[in-house]
């Protein structure tokens, strides 16, 4: 390492110790003033967020890690693992929370058993040949309320014995020789002043790290090079305790002398511009990411399950019931919901039933798509999302039905609330993911190879009973859904505790009319001619519009009808929202009044 | 049934509900207007405890006082498996009794700094929060090391004691009279441990822990 005066916030700092951060806790941490929420997910990344709740800024450090997600111990407002992104606020359960709803993270590298941070750290944290070539091993940390520049100079004068020679006598009797010191880093190394050959154990080297927590006070995190033989690393590590308790002690006792500086004031983020103004509407299909297909298997017969990862960076922060736009080789566009339970960031989990009579999108997946491949991916959607403020929940998956229901369930399962996953499928090798089921245990309920009318008796079964305090939500063939919506009205259901997500909109979309639409919020007036979409008679005028599957499915291209007489021609709404006709899905649906009056 | 004149927001009175809900005791409380009625100090409280102080138990006619002193009896007469208070080993004994002396300390600093903050008693604060942060720094570097020897708990045994029960409150609320934990890494973790024991009850304050992992 070499002596060069650089800016601490582009600079990465050790902000804790492996040791700090176990699986399930989070670690309170503190850099350059700013406080940090520090937790490791189970599947080992350490997050590094700033400590605060983007809700009310309540700290983090006091939420709950349960594996996957962090959950604030205010309102409950859930972030996922590395994406920080927003996955549930339990005051607005009927919604899916905003993509852009994300807490601020700081880049984490686990290195020589320390976690790695910065405010804007340039590169990569640094390489130290000496513990590259050894084997690391943490000492205890220790708090120092002193400045780093203090902690830097007093340690060029610390004393320690060599590990193996701890009896040798005091820690003063040791030859000390400073290997480098710079900023926040000394590396000494400790030679038994009695020994005079070069025997093993005779010499120990240790690197300091000071982490400048605040203007007056520091964190000291020091790795010796090699790791001491097991049954001697506790009197190790008491050893190195000592000696470094006594050199705090003496900081600390130097830096009262002096006038305590004034503390760092962090610069709180910004609300990003991206919130603060109106967003510029997405218009059409968006395949704002890249993705690679990292793992292709057949989960089942006939479906296909890709993992797609990122090429760079972190997904977007997905909920249950969220799907993605696959843009597919051969210029087709489909849609495919995410399966992944909640911690699963670090791939999107797609699984794809081969429809050989499909219009292509199936099987070029299934016969074109490799591992290895790079494809267009648009940011997820939810427009199917999951309300966990009901007591009980009922999951109804029909064959290839079960992706989203599958993030669904794994979700409910890792909260403990109490739901019922329903399987419907021809076999047990026509079962999906049938290793995720499993592990969801006495919850998941398997109904194989009934005939139609069977199913149909079950379904009829499983919603035989309405109860307010539960929701049930299908997905599957339209066949399925179409009974599942039909036994559920008889049976007394409310529409809005019944949720149902189509594959595709099997209604014959008629398209004869002719109207006009006004835009409240554009000041335009545009007519629909019969042939063309309102969808695509506003692009055409220059409003954008997102959209997805365009056939009425999907939910996305969802407006407000101020006035007017909505023909609904979908199956994303159900029979109350077309009752109540104040919203339209622009890709298929129509007018039966003369003039319809939307809130764009 | 056991008696407890309780005040919600004491951790001492909480030290005992603690300990009488991990050992599934099944217990009655009186509540005591402790602030703002005094009623502690009352005459009428004062013919229960002359002392004049909260918590007291009353078991079927034996009176005691003390929140240590009662959580000793709880152990010793309601925990048949005898390891919350290990009267049959002496070493853990001798340590349990050590480090309950130790919560002494941590009662009358940290949870005295809570006293300050929350009901506006008149002791010297800042000496309260020194002297917390004192406590805290040593016993941070002893559960430190009592990790690295692959226990969780205060005292060298494997399973908690008495002690842990009667240190937890003064520190997990510690942050209520101003002395934050953010140096204590050690006894932060050592709280997580507390609340995943089975049959641990909060207070206003005390925030659940997730699930662990189950091993």
């Amino acid at each position: 390492m070499t002596t060069v005066a650089s800016d601490p916030f582009t600079m990465w700092h050790p902000v804790a110790s492996a040791h700090d951060v176990p699986h399930r806790h989070v670690y309170h941490g503190q850099l350059l003033g700013r406080e940090l929420a520090v937790w490791r997910a189970d599947d080992d990344y350490v997050n590094v967020w700033e400590n605060r709740c983007l809700h009310r800024g309540v700290r983090l450090s006091i939420g709950s890690n349960d594996g996957t997600e962090l959950r604030c111990q205010y309102h409950g407002w859930r972030y996922a693992n590395r994406s920080a992104g927003c996955t549930y606020i339990p005051a607005h359960p009927a919604d899916a929370p905003a993509r852009t709803i994300c807490n601020r993270t700081f880049p984490s590298v686990e290195r020589y058993g320390l976690v790695w941070s910065g405010e804007e750290p340039v590169g990569e944290p640094p390489t130290i040949e000496l513990l590259e070539a050894g084997t690391p091993f943490g000492l205890r940390n220790l708090p120092v309320h002193a400045p780093a520049e203090l902690a830097i100079r007093h340690l060029q004068g610390h004393r320690f014995l060599p590990s193996g020679r701890l009896g040798a006598g005091p820690a003063a009797s040791a030859g000390m020789s400073v290997e480098w010191a710079d900023e926040y880093s000394v590396a000494l190394t400790a030679t038994d002043a009695d020994t005079d050959n070069g025997s093993a154990g005779s010499a120990s080297t240790a690197v300091f790290f000071v982490q400048p927590v605040d203007s007056g006070r520091s964190v000291i995190r020091a790795v010796l090079a090699e790791t001491p033989a097991a049954s001697e690393q506790l009197a190790v590590l008491r050893h190195h305790a000592t000696e470094l308790n006594g050199l705090v002690a003496r900081i600390e006792a130097e830096a009262a002398l002096l006038p305590a500086p004034e503390p760092m004031v962090p610069v709180l983020q910004q609300v990003p511009l991206h919130l603060a103004e109106v967003p510029e509407a997405p218009s059409g299909r968006q395949a704002a990411l890249r993705v690679q297909v990292r793992r292709k298997w057949e989960t089942a017969a006939g479906v296909a399950a890709f993992e797609l990862a990122p090429i760079e960076g972190v997904l977007p922060t997905f909920q249950p019931g969220a799907h993605i736009d696959v843009h597919l080789p051969n210029g087709l566009v489909r849609q495919y919901s995410i399966t992944n339970g909640p911690g699963e960031t670090s791939y999107y989990r797609l699984g794809v039933k081969l429809e050989p009579d499909s219009t292509g999108g199936s099987v070029c997946l299934h016969k074109t798509v490799r591992e290895g491949d790079v494809l267009a991916i648009s940011e997820p959607r939810n427009n199917f999302p999951l309300r966990r403020d009901s007591m009980r929940t009922i999951l109804l998956a029909g064959g290839i039905g079960i992706t989203p229901l599958l993030a669904m369930a794994q979700a409910l399962d890792r909260m403990s609330l109490p739901f019922e996953l329903h399987c419907f499928a021809q076999s047990a090798e026509h079962t999906a993911f049938s290793d995720v089921l499993d592990g969801l245990g006495e919850s998941v309920v398997r109904h194989l190879g009934l005939p139609p009318d069977e199913t149909v008796a079950e379904i009829r079964r499983l919603v035989a009973a309405p109860d307010e305090f539960t929701h049930v939500y299908v997905c599957g063939p339209g066949p399925m859904l179409e009974a599942a919506r039909r036994e559920a009205a008889d049976a007394g259901w409310p529409d809005d505790h019944v949720h149902f997500e189509y594959f595709k909109n099997t209604t014959e979309i008629d398209d004869s009319s002719t109207f006009e639409v006004a835009l409240a919020r554009s000041a335009l007036t545009v007519t629909v001619p019969s042939g063309s979409t309102i969808l695509e008679v506003l692009r055409e005028s220059g409003v954008p519009l997102p959209s997805s599957c365009e056939q009425g499915a999907c939910g996305t291209c969802v407006a407000t009808v101020l006035e007017g007489e909505p023909d609904h021609q979908d199956v994303y709404l159900n029979d109350s929202d077309h009752e109540a006709g104040d919203r339209i899905m622009t890709c298929v649906s129509r007018a039966l009044s003369d003039r319809l009056v939307l809130d764009l | 049934m056991i008696k407890l004149y309780d005040y919600v927001l004491s951790v001492n009175c909480y030290k005992q509900r603690l300990m009488m809900s991990i050992l599934d005791v099944e217990y009655e409380t009186v509540p005591v207007d402790f602030f703002p009625g005094w009623e502690h100090k009352g005459e009428e409280f004062r013919k229960i405890n002359p002392l004049g102080h909260i918590p007291v138990i009353d078991d079927d006619g034996y009176i005691l006082w003390d929140a240590h002193a009662i959580l000793v009896y709880l152990a010793a007469k309601y925990d048949p498996s005898g390891r919350w208070y290990p009267t049959g080993d002496p070493g853990l004994l001798g340590e349990t009794a050590s480090w309950m002396l130790f919560a002494e300390g941590t009662t009358n600093t940290a949870s005295a700094a809570r006293l300050c903050v929350n009901l506006g008693y008149d002791f010297d604060l800042e000496a309260c929060q020194a002297g917390a942060h004192r406590l805290f720094r040593v016993l941070d570097e002893h559960l430190w090391f009592r990790e690295r020897e692959g226990r969780s708990w205060v005292c060298s045994g494997e399973h908690p004691t008495i002690a842990d029960i009667a240190l937890f409150p003064d520190v997990v609320l510690s942050e209520e009279g101003g002395i934050s934990r953010l140096d204590y890494p050690a006894l932060r973790r050592w709280t997580d441990r507390v609340k995943r024991i089975p049959g641990f009850e909060g207070m206003p304050g005390i925030f659940p822990a997730s699930r662990g992992i189950e091993v």
